[in-house]
Protein backbone atom coordinates (compact mmCIF):
# COMPACT_ATOMS: atom_id res chain seq x y z
CA UNK A 1 0.00 0.00 0.00
CA UNK A 2 1.65 3.24 -1.15
CA UNK A 3 1.22 6.34 1.08
CA UNK A 4 0.44 4.59 4.11
CA UNK A 5 -1.03 7.52 5.72
CA UNK A 6 -4.13 7.61 8.37
CA UNK A 7 -5.50 5.42 10.45
CA UNK A 8 -6.90 2.19 8.69
CA UNK A 9 -5.03 3.44 5.48
CA UNK A 10 -6.76 0.05 4.66
CA UNK A 11 -9.77 1.95 4.11
CA UNK A 12 -7.92 3.57 0.61
CA UNK A 13 -7.30 0.70 -1.38
CA UNK A 14 -8.74 -0.38 -4.50
CA UNK A 15 -9.02 -3.40 -3.55
CA UNK A 16 -11.16 -2.49 -0.21
CA UNK A 17 -13.94 0.04 -2.06
CA UNK A 18 -14.61 -2.05 -4.47
CA UNK A 19 -15.29 -5.03 -2.09
CA UNK A 20 -18.12 -2.65 -1.12
CA UNK A 21 -21.59 -4.28 -0.65
CA UNK A 22 -23.95 -1.84 0.07
CA UNK A 23 -25.30 -0.26 -3.45
CA UNK A 24 -28.34 1.37 -3.34
CA UNK A 25 -31.70 1.65 -4.99
CA UNK A 26 -31.46 4.33 -8.10
CA UNK A 27 -34.19 6.54 -6.77
CA UNK A 28 -32.09 7.15 -3.66
CA UNK A 29 -30.29 10.72 -4.05
CA UNK A 30 -29.14 11.25 -0.84
CA UNK A 31 -28.23 9.38 2.47
CA UNK A 32 -27.07 11.73 5.87
CA UNK A 33 -25.85 9.54 8.99
CA UNK A 34 -26.50 10.62 12.26
CA UNK A 35 -24.39 10.04 15.38
CA UNK A 36 -23.39 11.61 18.17
CA UNK A 37 -19.73 11.11 19.10
CA UNK A 38 -19.95 10.21 22.43
CA UNK A 39 -22.34 7.43 24.06
CA UNK A 40 -21.64 3.48 23.57
CA UNK A 41 -25.09 3.81 21.22
CA UNK A 42 -23.37 5.61 18.80
CA UNK A 43 -20.35 3.07 18.86
CA UNK A 44 -21.82 1.11 15.77
CA UNK A 45 -22.92 3.89 13.83
CA UNK A 46 -19.54 5.61 14.33
CA UNK A 47 -17.62 2.53 13.04
CA UNK A 48 -19.54 1.99 9.84
CA UNK A 49 -19.17 5.90 9.07
CA UNK A 50 -15.14 4.89 10.25
CA UNK A 51 -15.34 1.92 7.55
CA UNK A 52 -18.44 1.62 5.27
CA UNK A 53 -18.67 5.24 4.03
CA UNK A 54 -16.01 5.42 1.59
CA UNK A 55 -16.98 1.83 0.07
CA UNK A 56 -20.54 3.25 -0.17
CA UNK A 57 -20.14 6.49 -1.80
CA UNK A 58 -17.33 4.50 -4.19
CA UNK A 59 -20.21 1.96 -5.46
CA UNK A 60 -22.70 5.35 -5.60
CA UNK A 61 -20.88 8.16 -6.66
CA UNK A 62 -24.36 9.80 -7.43
CA UNK A 63 -25.64 10.18 -4.04
CA UNK A 64 -24.76 12.42 -1.57
CA UNK A 65 -23.56 10.94 1.43
CA UNK A 66 -23.61 13.34 4.33
CA UNK A 67 -22.88 13.23 8.07
CA UNK A 68 -24.50 14.98 10.90
CA UNK A 69 -22.59 14.43 14.21
CA UNK A 70 -23.84 15.68 17.82
CA UNK A 71 -27.04 16.36 16.48
CA UNK A 72 -29.48 14.28 18.17
CA UNK A 73 -28.47 12.16 21.34
CA UNK A 74 -29.60 8.61 19.32
CA UNK A 75 -28.16 7.95 15.99
CA UNK A 76 -30.12 7.23 13.02
CA UNK A 77 -30.05 7.20 8.87
CA UNK A 78 -31.75 8.96 6.73
CA UNK A 79 -32.32 8.74 3.31
CA UNK A 80 -33.98 10.80 0.50
CA UNK A 81 -36.02 9.37 -2.45
CA UNK A 82 -36.29 11.34 -5.57
CA UNK A 83 -39.98 11.52 -5.36
CA UNK A 84 -40.12 13.49 -2.12
CA UNK A 85 -40.49 10.21 0.55
CA UNK A 86 -37.32 9.46 2.42
CA UNK A 87 -36.73 6.16 4.72
CA UNK A 88 -35.53 6.64 8.73
CA UNK A 89 -33.26 3.85 9.37
CA UNK A 90 -32.53 3.85 13.64
CA UNK A 91 -29.14 2.28 13.99
CA UNK A 92 -29.47 3.07 17.71
CA UNK A 93 -27.09 0.25 19.69
CA UNK A 94 -26.59 -1.45 16.68
CA UNK A 95 -22.75 -3.20 15.53
CA UNK A 96 -21.20 -1.75 12.31
CA UNK A 97 -22.40 -5.28 10.45
CA UNK A 98 -25.86 -5.05 11.61
CA UNK A 99 -26.13 -1.87 10.35
CA UNK A 100 -24.58 -2.42 6.75
CA UNK A 101 -26.96 -5.98 6.87
CA UNK A 102 -30.06 -4.02 7.68
CA UNK A 103 -29.07 -1.15 5.19
CA UNK A 104 -28.26 -3.44 2.21
CA UNK A 105 -31.80 -5.31 3.21
CA UNK A 106 -33.88 -2.36 3.26
CA UNK A 107 -32.32 0.72 1.14
CA UNK A 108 -29.77 -2.06 -1.23
CA UNK A 109 -30.44 -3.60 -4.30
CA UNK A 110 -30.54 -7.39 -4.40
CA UNK A 111 -28.58 -9.48 -5.37
CA UNK A 112 -31.09 -10.98 -8.61
CA UNK A 113 -30.75 -7.00 -9.63
CA UNK A 114 -27.33 -6.73 -9.38
CA UNK A 115 -26.92 -10.09 -11.15
CA UNK A 116 -29.22 -8.70 -13.96
CA UNK A 117 -27.04 -5.61 -14.35
CA UNK A 118 -23.61 -7.35 -14.23
CA UNK A 119 -25.16 -9.77 -17.54
CA UNK A 120 -26.88 -6.90 -19.10
CA UNK A 121 -23.71 -5.05 -18.43
CA UNK A 122 -21.23 -8.10 -19.64
CA UNK A 123 -23.20 -7.71 -22.88
CA UNK A 124 -22.79 -4.23 -24.11
CA UNK A 125 -19.40 -3.71 -22.67
CA UNK A 126 -17.30 -6.87 -24.72
CA UNK A 127 -17.63 -5.45 -28.56
CA UNK A 128 -16.82 -9.65 -29.67
CA UNK A 129 -20.34 -10.28 -29.15
CA UNK A 130 -23.39 -10.52 -31.28
CA UNK A 131 -27.13 -11.29 -31.08
CA UNK A 132 -29.78 -9.50 -29.55
CA UNK A 133 -28.65 -6.47 -27.93
CA UNK A 134 -25.56 -6.01 -29.89
CA UNK A 135 -24.22 -4.32 -32.92
CA UNK A 136 -24.04 -7.30 -34.68
CA UNK A 137 -26.96 -9.40 -35.10
CA UNK A 138 -25.91 -12.23 -36.53
CA UNK A 139 -22.34 -14.57 -37.28
CA UNK A 140 -22.86 -13.80 -40.58
CA UNK A 141 -21.80 -10.15 -40.36
CA UNK A 142 -18.81 -10.82 -38.74
CA UNK A 143 -15.57 -10.39 -41.15
CA UNK A 144 -13.84 -13.25 -41.47
CA UNK A 145 -16.93 -16.05 -41.63
CA UNK A 146 -19.16 -17.74 -44.04
CA UNK A 147 -21.35 -14.70 -45.32
CA UNK A 148 -25.61 -15.16 -44.77
CA UNK A 149 -26.61 -17.94 -46.08
CA UNK A 150 -30.18 -15.69 -47.40
CA UNK A 151 -27.96 -13.71 -49.91
CA UNK A 152 -25.30 -16.36 -50.90
CA UNK A 153 -26.48 -20.05 -51.00
CA UNK A 154 -23.93 -22.43 -48.97
CA UNK A 155 -21.87 -24.71 -51.10
CA UNK A 156 -23.19 -27.97 -51.17
CA UNK A 157 -21.52 -30.07 -48.93
CA UNK A 158 -22.38 -28.03 -45.93
CA UNK A 159 -26.25 -28.27 -46.89
CA UNK A 160 -28.57 -31.24 -45.07
CA UNK A 161 -30.48 -31.73 -48.34
CA UNK A 162 -27.38 -32.68 -50.43
CA UNK A 163 -25.50 -34.23 -47.66
CA UNK A 164 -27.99 -36.99 -46.60
CA UNK A 165 -29.60 -37.63 -49.96
CA UNK A 166 -30.13 -41.22 -51.06
CA UNK A 167 -29.62 -42.13 -54.78
CA UNK A 168 -32.70 -42.83 -56.29
CA UNK B 1 -17.24 16.75 -9.85
CA UNK B 2 -17.66 20.18 -10.87
CA UNK B 3 -20.24 22.66 -10.21
CA UNK B 4 -22.29 21.04 -13.36
CA UNK B 5 -22.55 18.16 -11.20
CA UNK B 6 -24.58 19.97 -8.22
CA UNK B 7 -26.49 21.71 -10.80
CA UNK B 8 -27.89 18.44 -12.77
CA UNK B 9 -29.16 16.33 -9.62
CA UNK B 10 -32.14 16.56 -9.23
CA UNK B 11 -32.67 16.38 -5.18
CA UNK B 12 -30.23 17.76 -2.73
CA UNK B 13 -29.31 18.44 0.68
CA UNK B 14 -27.85 21.62 1.37
CA UNK B 15 -27.24 24.87 3.73
CA UNK B 16 -28.17 27.70 3.98
CA UNK B 17 -25.64 31.01 3.68
CA UNK B 18 -26.92 34.19 3.35
CA UNK B 19 -27.95 35.75 0.33
CA UNK B 20 -29.11 39.13 -0.92
CA UNK B 21 -31.35 38.25 -3.86
CA UNK B 22 -34.94 38.75 -3.02
CA UNK B 23 -36.93 35.90 -3.79
CA UNK B 24 -33.49 32.89 -3.66
CA UNK B 25 -31.68 31.58 -1.23
CA UNK B 26 -27.56 30.11 -1.42
CA UNK B 27 -27.01 27.00 -0.50
CA UNK B 28 -23.73 25.32 0.06
CA UNK B 29 -24.10 21.54 -1.22
CA UNK B 30 -21.28 19.48 0.23
CA UNK B 31 -20.39 16.28 -1.52
CA UNK B 32 -17.52 13.66 -0.81
CA UNK B 33 -14.97 13.83 -3.75
CA UNK B 34 -12.40 10.79 -4.57
CA UNK B 35 -8.93 11.35 -4.63
CA UNK B 36 -7.30 9.35 -7.30
CA UNK B 37 -3.98 9.40 -6.28
CA UNK B 38 -4.96 9.10 -2.14
CA UNK B 39 -8.31 7.35 -2.78
CA UNK B 40 -9.81 9.01 0.09
CA UNK B 41 -13.02 10.80 -0.22
CA UNK B 42 -12.70 14.92 0.59
CA UNK B 43 -15.42 17.48 1.21
CA UNK B 44 -16.34 19.28 -1.68
CA UNK B 45 -18.52 22.99 -1.22
CA UNK B 46 -20.83 24.06 -4.00
CA UNK B 47 -23.07 26.89 -4.12
CA UNK B 48 -26.53 26.41 -5.28
CA UNK B 49 -28.92 29.23 -5.47
CA UNK B 50 -32.71 27.92 -5.15
CA UNK B 51 -36.16 29.44 -5.40
CA UNK B 52 -37.46 30.98 -2.36
CA UNK B 53 -40.03 33.27 -2.78
CA UNK B 54 -41.44 33.61 0.81
CA UNK B 55 -37.93 33.55 2.20
CA UNK B 56 -39.17 30.30 4.45
CA UNK B 57 -35.02 29.54 4.94
CA UNK B 58 -32.85 31.57 7.59
CA UNK B 59 -28.89 30.98 7.15
CA UNK B 60 -27.87 27.40 9.04
CA UNK B 61 -30.60 25.94 8.04
CA UNK B 62 -30.45 22.39 6.50
CA UNK B 63 -33.01 22.16 3.70
CA UNK B 64 -33.95 19.98 1.17
CA UNK B 65 -33.58 21.53 -2.70
CA UNK B 66 -35.12 20.07 -5.66
CA UNK B 67 -34.09 20.67 -8.98
CA UNK B 68 -36.50 22.86 -11.53
CA UNK B 69 -37.52 21.36 -14.48
CA UNK B 70 -36.03 24.58 -16.32
CA UNK B 71 -33.77 27.33 -15.32
CA UNK B 72 -35.81 30.18 -13.61
CA UNK B 73 -32.38 32.49 -14.19
CA UNK B 74 -28.60 31.81 -15.43
CA UNK B 75 -28.28 31.21 -11.62
CA UNK B 76 -31.04 29.58 -10.04
CA UNK B 77 -31.74 25.96 -11.21
CA UNK B 78 -33.20 24.79 -8.15
CA UNK B 79 -36.43 25.39 -6.24
CA UNK B 80 -36.23 24.90 -2.12
CA UNK B 81 -38.71 21.38 -1.20
CA UNK B 82 -38.55 21.36 2.87
CA UNK B 83 -36.25 23.28 5.71
CA UNK B 84 -35.16 19.25 7.16
CA UNK B 85 -34.04 20.89 10.25
CA UNK B 86 -34.33 24.76 10.96
CA UNK B 87 -31.05 26.06 13.08
CA UNK B 88 -31.55 26.22 16.82
CA UNK B 89 -35.13 24.09 16.38
CA UNK B 90 -34.23 20.79 15.77
CA UNK B 91 -36.40 18.23 16.10
CA UNK B 92 -35.25 14.04 16.13
CA UNK B 93 -37.17 12.54 13.60
CA UNK B 94 -37.29 9.26 15.54
CA UNK B 95 -38.83 10.33 19.13
CA UNK B 96 -40.17 13.71 17.78
CA UNK B 97 -39.05 15.55 20.49
CA UNK B 98 -36.87 18.78 20.16
CA UNK B 99 -33.05 18.32 20.78
CA UNK B 100 -30.52 21.23 21.86
CA UNK B 101 -26.86 20.03 21.05
CA UNK B 102 -27.14 16.38 21.18
CA UNK B 103 -29.34 16.69 24.04
CA UNK B 104 -33.21 16.07 24.58
CA UNK B 105 -34.99 19.25 25.68
CA UNK B 106 -36.56 17.60 28.29
CA UNK B 107 -33.99 15.89 29.41
CA UNK B 108 -32.01 19.17 29.72
CA UNK B 109 -35.04 20.59 31.81
CA UNK B 110 -35.32 18.17 34.14
CA UNK B 111 -31.73 18.01 34.76
CA UNK B 112 -31.81 21.73 35.21
CA UNK B 113 -35.17 21.40 37.61
CA UNK B 114 -33.03 19.15 40.23
CA UNK B 115 -29.30 21.79 40.25
CA UNK B 116 -32.25 25.04 40.32
CA UNK B 117 -33.23 26.64 37.62
CA UNK B 118 -31.91 30.13 36.85
CA UNK B 119 -34.42 33.47 35.98
CA UNK B 120 -32.36 34.95 33.09
CA UNK B 121 -32.14 31.32 31.38
CA UNK B 122 -33.38 31.00 28.06
CA UNK B 123 -37.22 30.01 27.62
CA UNK B 124 -37.62 27.29 24.47
CA UNK B 125 -41.24 27.72 24.62
CA UNK B 126 -42.40 31.46 25.36
CA UNK B 127 -39.28 32.08 22.64
CA UNK B 128 -40.23 34.12 19.37
CA UNK B 129 -39.69 32.47 16.10
CA UNK B 130 -35.99 33.28 14.84
CA UNK B 131 -35.88 36.89 13.34
CA UNK B 132 -36.82 39.15 15.58
CA UNK B 133 -33.60 40.35 16.25
CA UNK B 134 -32.60 40.77 12.22
CA UNK B 135 -30.82 44.17 11.76
CA UNK B 136 -30.84 44.51 15.57
CA UNK B 137 -28.18 41.79 16.91
CA UNK B 138 -28.66 39.15 14.56
CA UNK B 139 -26.45 39.93 11.30
CA UNK B 140 -26.25 36.23 9.15
CA UNK B 141 -29.22 37.00 6.96
CA UNK B 142 -26.52 39.45 4.81
CA UNK B 143 -23.57 38.61 4.04
CA UNK B 144 -20.46 40.78 5.22
CA UNK B 145 -17.93 42.79 3.27
CA UNK B 146 -14.37 44.04 4.76
CA UNK B 147 -14.52 47.85 5.43
CA UNK B 148 -11.43 49.55 3.78
CA UNK B 149 -11.63 53.05 5.08
CA UNK B 150 -14.41 54.58 7.87
CA UNK B 151 -17.18 56.49 6.71
CA UNK B 152 -20.03 58.29 8.97
CA UNK B 153 -22.15 55.53 8.15
CA UNK B 154 -21.60 52.41 11.21
CA UNK B 155 -22.64 49.85 9.12
CA UNK B 156 -23.07 46.74 10.95
CA UNK B 157 -22.24 44.12 8.08
CA UNK B 158 -18.99 45.84 7.61
CA UNK B 159 -16.52 43.72 9.70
Amino acid sequence: MPFMIGPAPIRRTLKFLEAGRLILKEQIKIMAVHYHLNGQNNKGAKEFVFWCLPQVQYKNPHVQIATFKNLTPSPFVRCFYDTGDEMLIDVDNKSKDEILEHLIQVIGKTKEVLEAEAISKEKKDNPANFGVACDRHCICEIPGQIPCPSIVPLPEHMRGKFIYKKDM
Amino acid sequence: MSLQAAAQTTILLGRCVPCLKHNASKFKIKRLELDTNLLMYFGKEEYVYAHDPQKMCKTGDVVLIEQLPKKMTRLITHAVKKVVYPLGDITDPMTGKKVVSGKYRDHIEAVNKVYGKKEGAFKYEEAPPRGWQEDKKDFTHAETYIKYHESEKDDPYAV
